[in-house]
């Protein structure tokens, strides 16, 4: 013990304080450079770096998503290099990144015409699919995550659809409106013919509940030749179905059906059959 | 003299060239198409009139009926109506014709058309309209309670339909179609 005390009586203190004064300012001198102003040689291997993330972009070669791409742009914006070549790039990767976002809506918008396309048909159902294959068809549209309030809302209300359609096991009111309409026109000729007016009237009544008014117009097609056609004068639907009561047939077949932004029908183009 | 000849020739060649050019050419098919939505329109109002004459038809019914009638004519057409015993034939404004028939003094009537067929195809005119004529049998039969049948005949009838093309914005869309009017219904001849 007493030997490691004269040991440390021994060592030259100023010796011991001149290099622990020289590795602080080893250290201090340290850590000035990562905070402060980069040296000739790390600026310019940071702008090498730089240009070699902004080549993909300005190329159209990244494989990034285009927020991610526009993150490294904003990020090396943010740098102020002030170099004319980066500063180049950086204007050629954002022109290019404005034009592929502005692609990409293109996209998107074309995705919610056919998305929304399908979803009112999915509505009608005129092709009289099954509530499992309609089911199947919408979750296809919603896997898309077109985030587009107009289709959030079909999408609810073919599900409500879907719903109903389990629900009621499959009677009249699931089969496509082209039918449903066709089986009411029909019905209402056929009430009138034998004498059963009343049902005739209730029936109208509950087909104009499938149109938005009843001044929705009805064109009648009588001949059709290439893009020539040929229509009887225009009538309304409510006229449209006091015709078929009062001359107590149905002579014509549903050519077209134009429904609004609520399902409702807006048009009806027939044809002579 | 020649100048004066080779502006006639030139007036009488645009005229003649114009004239073709406002020609409908219509198909066979787009023709037969068109016959028989006139044919069509006078088979709708043989139905109207029997529900018209028809005493159990609800007044608002046959209102209603009558206004869609009376759209089926031109503007101050006339119908013909006769009898049996009776030589003159009178004719009344449609209006007035179809305001007749809803009060007939019988307890039931029932009118039936049939033979409905064209006797003159619709011909196209300069200005563009196909005028034709249909003719129809009409059974007519009236019956008292008491009595039953007390009254029928059979006429039959001559109607001039006119056939024109127009056009009109339904929804944005220019729709061409035809519209059948029909003219004055002449009584031919009555018999029981």
């Amino acid at each position: 013990m007493s030997e490691i005390i004269n040991k440390i009586k021994i060592v030259r203190w100023q010796h011991v304080m001149f290099i622990m004064l020289m590795a602080l300012i080893v250290v201090g001198a340290d850590s000035c450079k990562s905070s402060g102003k980069l040296s000739k040689k790390e600026r310019k291997a940071q702008i090498e770096s730089a240009k070699k993330q902004l080549e993909p972009i300005v190329n159209g070669t990244s494989t990034l998503s285009l927020e991610e791409q526009q993150r490294i742009v904003k990020g090396i914006i943010s740098k102020n290099y002030n170099d004319p070549v980066l500063n180049s790039m950086i204007e050629d990767a954002q022109a290019k990144l404005k034009i592929a976002f502005a692609e990409q809506e293109k996209v998107k918008a074309q995705k919610v015409d056919v998305a929304r396309a399908a979803l009112y048909d999915m509505l009608l159902n005129k092709d009289n699919r099954s509530a499992d294959e309609l089911e199947r068809d919408l979750a296809a549209i919603k896997s898309q995550n077109l985030k587009d309030s107009q289709i959030d809302d079909l999408v609810s209300r073919v599900e409500k659809k879907i719903k109903e359609m389990r629900a009621s096991g499959g009677n009249g009111a699931n089969l496509p409106v082209k039918t449903q309409l066709e089986n009411a026109f029909a019905a209402i000729a056929s009430s009138a013919k034998s004498g059963n007016l009343p049902q005739a009237d209730n029936t109208i009544q509950k087909t104009l509940q499938f149109f938005s008014s009843e001044d929705v117009p009805v064109l009648i097609i009588i001949s059709r030749e290439g893009s020539m056609v040929d229509y009887d004068k225009p009538t309304t639907i409510k006229r449209y179905l006091n015709f078929l009561r009062d001359t107590k047939a149905s002579k014509n077949d549903i050519d077209a059906i134009m429904t609004d932004a609520n399902g409702k029908i807006k048009g009806l183009d027939l044809i002579k059959k | 003299m020649n100048k004066i000849l080779s502006v006639i020739i030139m007036v009488s060649f645009f005229a003649v060239a114009n004239k073709g050019a406002a020609q409908d050419n219509l198909s066979p098919q787009r023709k037969q198409a068109i016959d028989s939505l006139a044919l069509e329109k006078v088979r709708d109002l043989s139905k109207y009139i029997s529900i018209i004459g028809d005493k159990a038809t609800p007044w608002s019914d046959a209102q209603r009926v009558i206004e869609r009638a009376t759209e089926l004519f031109m503007e101050s057409s006339e119908i013909g109506v006769s009898s049996i015993g009776k030589q003159d034939v009178n004719y009344y404004k449609v209006r007035e014709y179809f305001d007749r028939l809803i009060q007939l003094n019988y307890d039931k009537v029932t009118i039936d058309w049939y033979k409905i067929q064209y006797v003159s195809d619709l011909v196209r005119q300069p200005d563009g309209t196909y005028v034709g004529v249909i003719t129809i049998y009409q059974r007519f039969q009236g019956f008292s309670k008491e009595k039953g049948l007390v009254y029928e005949d059979t006429t039959k009838k001559d109607i001039t339909v006119y056939v024109k093309r127009k056009e009109t914005q339904i929804g944005g869309r220019l729709i061409s179609f035809w519209d059948v009017m029909l003219g004055d219904i002449r009584v031919k001849e009555t018999s029981k």
